[in-house]
């Protein structure tokens, strides 16, 4: 038989409603046998007592329901970001607040390069902060005359190039493309977006920019950020699965030293959905406890910071035309009624509030066709709905995953540019979602925004932008339903609420271990938390080596 | 050599599929290469493959079909990187799709030319689907990126429905250059306008395709006049669908490509061709004749 472990912690938020709270938990096998007193535990036979958290708190491993393991591989390159932000070997890299702080920093690391041209390339950057200011090839001289350097913004949608980058791709005045900035005189800032941009990231970083996402060095990166962040369960919102990628998920989630539990969702547009079908079935006989196949990603808009999400009249608030499909109305009820017809869910992104509208139409049809209980389909994002939205969502069963990150780092955007002042307030409207039943989780979309569930139930519960302003008070929820939203309500978006997002007998013994209680902390230090590590499957991960 | 580009966009069911099968089936003499996002409904036969890696084909003909995956970019890439690259590329845009970032690559990527936006409309429903609450706006985005519009499915409607659509479809489509069709049936010529036999395309009507298309060629007496000419160029008539010519120009030494699809003209140095000074221009059965046209070259020619 094998060895019963119990843990006792200053006190355990269970998230488990017929006993809120505890002070010990019981492991064996790696799955939880009991929780309560020392007492009510004992019962079970020999055990050894491990009282290592004895000063901490336990909550249930935090689930994120929607990131990329790109948040794993992206640490390749510099960070540039203007907040804060720890990298994998727990490095504070911190926030870069003007172009000439971007500039001295890189400068930095380029001397410390080898001479030659293996280009230099930074991600992170977001000039929104910088009072309309934006980063130029002159700026980037500064970098380097002759190297080139690239710099991802944090949407991964826009980049600055280097003019020995603008050079060598010979975009000039003249190129006449979209998406290539210019100055008041005509001629190219070095600023590239969309096509142009990824084009660039193609052409100088090359394909290692779009590959190496399931690379061990990315999954381990990726796990040592989980553990910093009490993350035990994580996505990967978007996931062609080629196979060796595959091969590679296989063996090592098998390993006992893998930090979380990982489900791709596979990307249901790639393939004709027929294919998309089968192939979601071999790689569902591909799971193990670590690694869980079976979710369909769809896309329908873009997004709307970068001006190409769909959005009900008026549209956008500066005027722009609407955005793009990237899944047009009738094609998206084609895939979802494919896929949930083979009994898969289906996530749908959508982010602006026509996408969500069509969205919703799309699973309406497929279930007046083929009618499912508890199909859990969910649109992520879901950013602009509104409350006749998520009517119909609590009617059809539909689930929302809120990207509540957003209202922090681009609701001042979402105010001043996008949506205007009026909508912007219900930007991720959890309490619109609460209020009437949906059942809803919050995320980041790392790396887009940074891993780190507690940030997210803060952005959730005190709804502050970057700027200080708090943006739609009646969308904030209680510290309580935050905490429930990043563990078994992302737990149940992914169907995996039997096993994860909580801390009760039969389940993994998954535990994010924090240092405070918050419970009871104030709301607005929420995200101060400080997280010691993760437990998963009975395995002790601390976040900092030496611990 | 840069590869030519050539993007098929329009809505869901204007017919570009049916345009690649036709495309597909024929012998155009030229070893292409079609992306699509899937191979669902294109005709690639079994016994057509002559060799198969990854998600490309190719054809016994040597055309090459792929398809784009979740990465458009990416296949273009690999397209231009073989060892054999194609003569011609053509990429089938997704119904929802905005042909002209796609085009935009063959403007960024040293090893493509920007050939032209071909987009199909269903004369029958285009007015209809660009009335559409959802994706209305995306199919006037598709008609006013267009170089050449493909009325498509003409057949079904009567010569007064006609006339009004194609008026609708010019004001949507100010730069395009409108040619009626019915099954999507084209010359290849009008995809393939960069890769334009010359001078051997023979003057009168385009094979296969009776009297639904105009060829005229011109050999030029002498060199033309480059302002004249540019301006002459700007002024021909929508009929003309495409326009190309190895010319000589009297101010600029060498030997010019002129191409003109739709609106859009260019002039760029001639590599290695042979010495001739000549045009040939393919238009619908409304565009001026020979004689009408060389009327309209001869103020370019005069000393």
């Amino acid at each position: 038989m094998t060895e019963t472990v119990i843990y006792a912690a200053r006190k355990i938020i269970t998230m488990n409603s017929y006993q809120a709270e505890a002070s010990h938990v019981a492991v064996r096998d790696g799955r939880i046998l009991g929780v309560g007193a020392l007492d009510d535990l004992t019962g079970w036979g020999d055990y050894r007592l491990d009282d290592r958290f004895g000063g901490k708190v336990l909550m249930p491993g935090f689930v994120e329901g929607h990131c990329h393991l790109m948040e794993g591989s992206i640490w390749r390159y510099h960070y540039v970001g203007f907040h804060s932000r720890t990298g994998p070997d727990g490095v504070v890299h911190e926030g870069l607040t003007s172009i000439e702080a971007v500039v001295d920093k890189l400068s930095r690391v380029e001397a410390a390069m080898p001479d030659g041209d293996a280009p230099l390339v930074a991600w992170g950057f977001d000039p929104i902060y910088f009072a309309g200011r934006r980063m130029d090839m002159n700026d980037m001289e500064k970098v380097s005359k002759t190297r080139p350097v690239v710099i991802l913004h944090s949407n991964l949608h826009i980049l600055n190039a280097s003019r020995a980058v603008m050079v060598s791709a010979n975009i000039t005045a003249d190129t006449n493309v979209e998406g290539i900035a210019k100055d008041a005189a005509g001629q190219p800032t070095g600023e590239l977006q969309e096509m142009a941009a990824k084009y660039m990231a193609l052409e100088t970083i090359g394909l290692d920019y779009y590959t190496e996402t399931a690379e061990k060095l990315a999954l381990d990166n990726f796990g040592r950020i989980a553990s910093q962040t009490g993350v035990t369960t994580a996505t990967d919102l978007f996931n062609t699965a080629p196979e060796d990628a595959v091969r590679n998920l296989v063996a090592w989630t098998a390993q006992d030293d893998f930090r979380f539990r990982i489900v791709p969702a596979f990307g249901g547009a790639s393939v004709p959905a027929a294919q998309g079908v089968a192939r979601v079935a071999e790689l569902i006989k591909l799971n193990n406890d670590k690694l869980r196949f079976g979710i369909v990603k769809l896309v329908t808009d873009g997004s709307i910071q970068g001006m190409t999400g769909r959005m009900k009249w008026p549209g956008y608030y500066n005027g722009l035309p609407n955005g793009v499909w990237n899944t047009g109305p009738d094609q998206l009820e084609g895939m979802v009624q494919a896929y949930h017809d083979a009994g898969l869910q289906v996530y749908i992104h959508t982010n602006a509030d026509e996408a969500s509208e069509v969205a919703i139409n799309a699973i309406e049809a497929v279930l007046a066709c083929s009618p499912r209980r508890d199909h859990r389909h969910t649109l992520q994002h879901c950013q602009m709905a509104d409350e006749s939205q998520f009517r119909r969502m609590a009617a059809l069963g539909i689930g929302v995953n809120l990207f509540s990150n957003h209202i922090y780092y681009w609701g001042d955007e979402h105010r001043a540019k996008t949506m205007g002042p009026d909508r912007a307030k219900r930007v991720n409207a959890a309490r619109t979602a609460e209020r009437l039943g949906v059942p809803f989780a919050i995320h980041s979309d790392a790396p887009v925004t940074p891993l780190g569930p507690l940030f997210t139930a803060w952005c959730a519960v005190n709804r502050l932008t970057a700027s200080g302003y708090t943006l739609g008070p009646n969308e904030r929820i209680s510290a309580a339903s935050a905490l429930q939203a990043i563990t078994i309500g992302a737990a149940y978006s992914m169907k995996m609420d039997k096993e994860v997002g909580s801390i009760e007998v039969g389940k993994r013994a998954d535990f994010a271990v924090l240092e405070d209680d918050p419970t009871v902390v104030a709301p607005e230090i929420l995200r101060d938390v400080p997280v010691w590590g993760t437990v998963l499957g009975g395995h002790v991960f601390p976040a900092r080596d030496g611990d | 050599m840069a590869i030519p580009l050539t993007v098929i966009g329009g809505f869901l069911g204007a017919g570009k599929t049916t345009l690649l099968n036709d495309l597909l089936a024929q012998d155009t003499g030229l070893r292409f290469a079609v992306v699509v996002n899937d191979f669902g409904d294109l005709a690639v036969d079994g016994d057509l493959l002559s060799a198969h890696g990854g998600d490309t084909v190719t054809l016994a003909n040597g055309c090459i079909c792929c398809t784009m995956g979740d990465d458009l970019l990416l296949a273009m890439m690999n397209l231009v990187r073989r060892p054999d690259p194609p003569e011609h590329i053509l990429v089938e845009a997704s119904g929802v799709a905005d042909p002209r970032p796609i085009a935009d690559i063959a403007v960024l990527h040293p090893g493509l030319i920007r050939d032209a936006v071909v987009v199909l409309a269903d004369s029958e429903l285009v007015e209809e689907t660009a009335a559409d609450q959802y994706v209305g706006d995306t199919v006037r985005r598709q008609l006013a990126a267009a170089d050449l519009v493909i009325l498509n499915k003409c057949d079904l409607l009567d010569d007064n429905d006609q006339n009004k659509v194609h008026h609708w479809v010019a004001g949507q489509a100010p730069n395009a250059a409108i040619v009626k069709a019915r099954r999507a049936r084209v010359p290849a010529e009008i995809l393939f306008g960069a890769a334009m036999r010359l001078p051997a395309s023979a003057a009168g009507h385009s094979r296969g395709h009776e009297d639904a298309f105009r060829v005229v060629s011109i050999t030029l007496p002498r060199s033309l006049d480059e302002s004249t000419f540019l301006a002459f160029a700007a002024n021909l008539p929508k009929s003309v669908l495409r326009a190309k010519g190895i010319i000589r120009l009297r101010d600029r030494p060498g030997q010019w490509v002129f191409q003109l699809v739709g609106r859009r003209h260019e002039l760029s140095p001639a590599e290695n061709s042979p010495p001739e000074n000549h045009l040939v221009f393919l238009g619908t059965p409304e565009m001026p004749g020979e004689a009408a046209l060389r009327a309209l070259l001869e103020v370019a020619l005069r000393d």
